[in-house]
This record gives structure tokens, sequence and C-alpha cells, in this order.
């Protein structure tokens, strides 16, 4: 392993600009190491503080990010992690998050180049997301906090500066999404009636975990009115069926994350999640005849024979592939709202615990402190 | 594309015109930088088979000139 010292006289490691907050960001803009926003300048001063909270070797890739493929090395997603805004004790969650986005089933290649406009939705669960203070209440996809923000910036700043996601050329969104400055959310496990994602995931509820999804911006679901589970759910389905969704034709996980009161209204009944994503599957469809003739004939006939060859316009289309497919969470604060999260299809989510270099779950973040 | 290049194989890769500073940097990225790109006009999605055919037809000679050259 490399001393920090030393990488950073590596040639190329280090570049020089005037210290001035307004040069920095102009310089930084130039070079395209940017998403827009102004940054925290990465000084080796203030990446040496970020890596105090990392257990790796510092050179060593723990992900190539495509297109490019560039080694994300601990050092280099430090200085995009300075860049962010993060506190060094955001760190390991960043790596974390990074770690989940290079599994497979993921598909990172195709996330990152596709017109589709995807991001990376982070869904954070266990105690340490409290414990850094991820926000798991109120506006809790929207603005104001400091790890929701900067986690979710740190990622998305990373596939830019490393991976080269670089809109027509790397990253070819015919429009993008808003959600790429940032979308890292924490479920808020302490209101909802269901097990917490990462335990349905198979992980203990005192681990905590990632769990990473190839996701649209939210859409709203506002239902005041509804006081009965099938109340609720008619409205989300409603707001599910769409003709324009990737994943009315490919596979891949959407997301419906509940708001606390619609989510105990739903389960005010008894419902498991499983029932409810056998509910919403049955629900939220399309009569074939709703779509256009050119998508019927070119894609649902062809592509999608083996259901839809000779299938009656009135067959119904479900709004993803497999009712188990579905990821619930219970994220929000008071309010009579939901969120559907579409996602980009050819992807699946993935979940990756927090554990120490000797395998044991972490419980605190500080466990993860050098020296 | 890259693999079969990297077996001998004679192989190019049709791309839209939108999308050639992407195929050329993938070319570089999976390293074989000289893969020929055909370049044919954006879109390719979302066509009639007339402009399908059209499209094919620009796509041909290159794929044809490449077949040649790597031949000789």
């Amino acid at each position: 392993m490399s001393s920090l010292a030393a990488m950073l006289q590596a040639p190329g490691a280090m570049v020089q600009c005037d210290e001035d907050p307004e040069a920095v960001y102009e310089f930084l803009c130039e070079k395209g190491w940017s998403d827009g926003l102004p940054v925290i300048p990465p000084t080796p001063e203030r990446v040496e503080r970020m890596l105090a909270y990392c257990d790796r070797d510092l050179d060593q890739a723990v992900v190539k990010i495509p297109p490019r493929f560039g080694a994300a090395t601990p050092l280099r997603i430090a200085a995009n992690a300075v860049m962010a805004g993060c506190k060094p004790e955001y760190f390991p969650l960043v790596l974390l998050a990074l770690e989940a986005l290079a599994e497979e089933q993921y598909n990172l290649y195709g996330t990152q180049a596709t017109t589709h406009p995807c991001t990376p939705m982070l869904i954070f669960n266990g105690p340490i997301a409290k414990e850094v203070g991820l926000n798991s209440g109120n506006n809790v996809m929207g603005n104001y906090f400091r790890a929701n923000a900067a986690i979710g910036r740190a990622v998305r700043l990373a596939l830019v500066n490393i991976g080269a996601a670089i809109p027509g050329t790397g990253d070819m969104a015919t429009a993008g999404t808003p959600a790429k400055f940032t979308f890292c959310v924490a479920e808020n496990e302490d209101a909802s009636p269901w097990e917490p994602l990462h335990v349905e995931m198979g992980l203990p509820r005192e681990a905590s975990a990632v769990t990473v999804i190839a996701a649209e911006s939210p859409h709203n679901v506002n239902d005041h009115e509804s006081t009965s589970p099938e109340g609720i759910l008619t409205m989300c389905a409603g707001t599910i069926a769409n003709t324009g969704s990737n994943n009315a034709y490919y596979d891949g996980q959407p997301v419906m994350a509940f708001g606390p009161e619609h989510a105990q209204t739903v389960a005010s009944g008894g419902m498991k999640k499983a029932e409810v994503k056998q509910w919403l599957w049955e629900h939220a469809t399309i009569p074939l005849s709703k779509f256009a003739n050119e998508s019927i004939e070119r894609r649902f006939r062809r592509k999608l024979a083996d259901k839809f060859a000779n299938a009656p316009l009135d067959t119904p289309v479900h709004m993803w592939g497999k009712p188990e497919d579905l990821v619930i969470i219970v994220t929000g604060g008071a309010g009579k709202h939901s969120q559907w999260v579409p996602t980009f299809g050819n992807t699946r989510a993935a979940t990756r615990a927090l554990k120490r270099a000797d395998g044991e779950f972490v419980k605190s973040i500080h466990e993860l402190k050098r020296g | 594309m890259a693999q079969l290049t990297k077996r001998g194989l004679i192989a190019a890769v049709v791309c839209s015109d939108t999308f050639m500073k992407l195929g050329t940097a993938q070319a570089k990225v999976f390293g074989v930088p000289d893969l020929p790109l055909l370049k044919i006009q954006h879109p390719l999605g979302g066509l009639n088979m007339d402009k399908v055919i059209e499209r094919a037809g620009v796509a041909l000679p290159q794929l044809i000139k490449v077949v040649k050259e790597k031949q000789s």
C-alpha cells in the first residue's frame, strides 16, 4: 500500500490553481470535473481528512467506473467526496454505494451511457444512516439535509469525474433528470409497519446497508381521501400505470416509496409487503389498446411475442415483470403522499452491507476510523 | 466487437453520428482504437422500414470497404 504522500507525488495526481473559491470553481468547470455547482476544493489536506474513515488500500480500485472504466481508488473517491461537501464519516457510505453499483446486476455501464433518464437512487437502512444524519423524514427526496445531499452528490461526481459520464459523449441521456445531482434517502424504519428493506433482502436488522437502484425521478401519489388499503393502493396503481415507462417493457425493479401515513393505512388491514406487491402488480395495468399502434405492432407483437404475439387488445399490460420485483420502502414525514419511482429496466437492485475488514457488520461509523 | 477484433476476426460497429464520440471513446477503452465504426445518420430507433433500408445502404459500402482493407 502506497502512502498518501507518495501517491500525491505521482504524475497527474495533483493540479494547481488559484485558491480563490471562484477561481477554483471556474477551473474545475473548465476541466469538466463538475456537476455544474460550486464545490469544496479537494486540497491534499482535505482529502487526507476524508480518508481518515477509510480502511482500504488507498490505491486499490474498489470499482472501475464505465464508460471510461476509470479506476475508482479511495484516493480519487475521497477527492470527489470532498468536492461534494461530505464529512469524513460519510465516506464509508460513499464507498459502499459505489461497490454496490459495481455489482453486475445493476448494469452500471448501461445505466451510465443510456439515453434514459436514470441515476443511482441510494436507499440506506440500518443504524448507521441515523448515526451520520441521513434524513428519512420530511422532504426526504428534496433539499436541505447535508448527508443526503453530499453522499448522493459524491457518488454522482465520481461517476462523472472517474467514469467519464459526460453528457453527449459518455452519458447519452436525452434529457436526464434533476435526480442526477443527488438521489439519496434513508428508509424511515421507525414509521414503517413492515420489515425494513435490508431485512427483506436477508440482512439482520442491526446491519447497515445500501440498496442502489437505477431510478427515474420520483412521481408523486396524492391521496388525502382514502381510509382503506384498497383506496390508497388504487391511487398508487393509477399513478404507476403509464405507457411511457421502461418498466412496462423490460425487467427491472421499480420502487414504491410509501409515505408513513399511506403505509399505515395500507397495512391497517394486515397486508404484508408481498401482498401489497401482488395487489399493485395485478391492478397497475393498462390495456394493450392504450399503447400506440406502432408500439403494439413493433414492440409487443414482435419483441414481446411470447406474451403478446396474438394477444387481444384488451389484454392487461403489467407495469413490471414479476410481482416480487417491486421494491417497497417507507420514507418521508407527515402527509398523505407517496412516491412512485420507475427505473431503467435492464437493471436489478443491489444491496450491500457495511462491514469491517474482519467481516463483521459495522455498528458505529467510528469503527472505521483509522488509528 | 472488441473481443471479436482481438481474436482476429473482422468486426465493425454500426454507429449513428450522434453516438460517434461515445463509440470512438469506447473503442479506445476496450483496447481496439482502430475498430471500424460504420457511420449512419441518427436515429436508428423508431424508423420505418424504408428508412432502415436507407441506413443499411449507407452502412453496407463502409462495411465492404472495411472487409476489403482487412483482407488485403
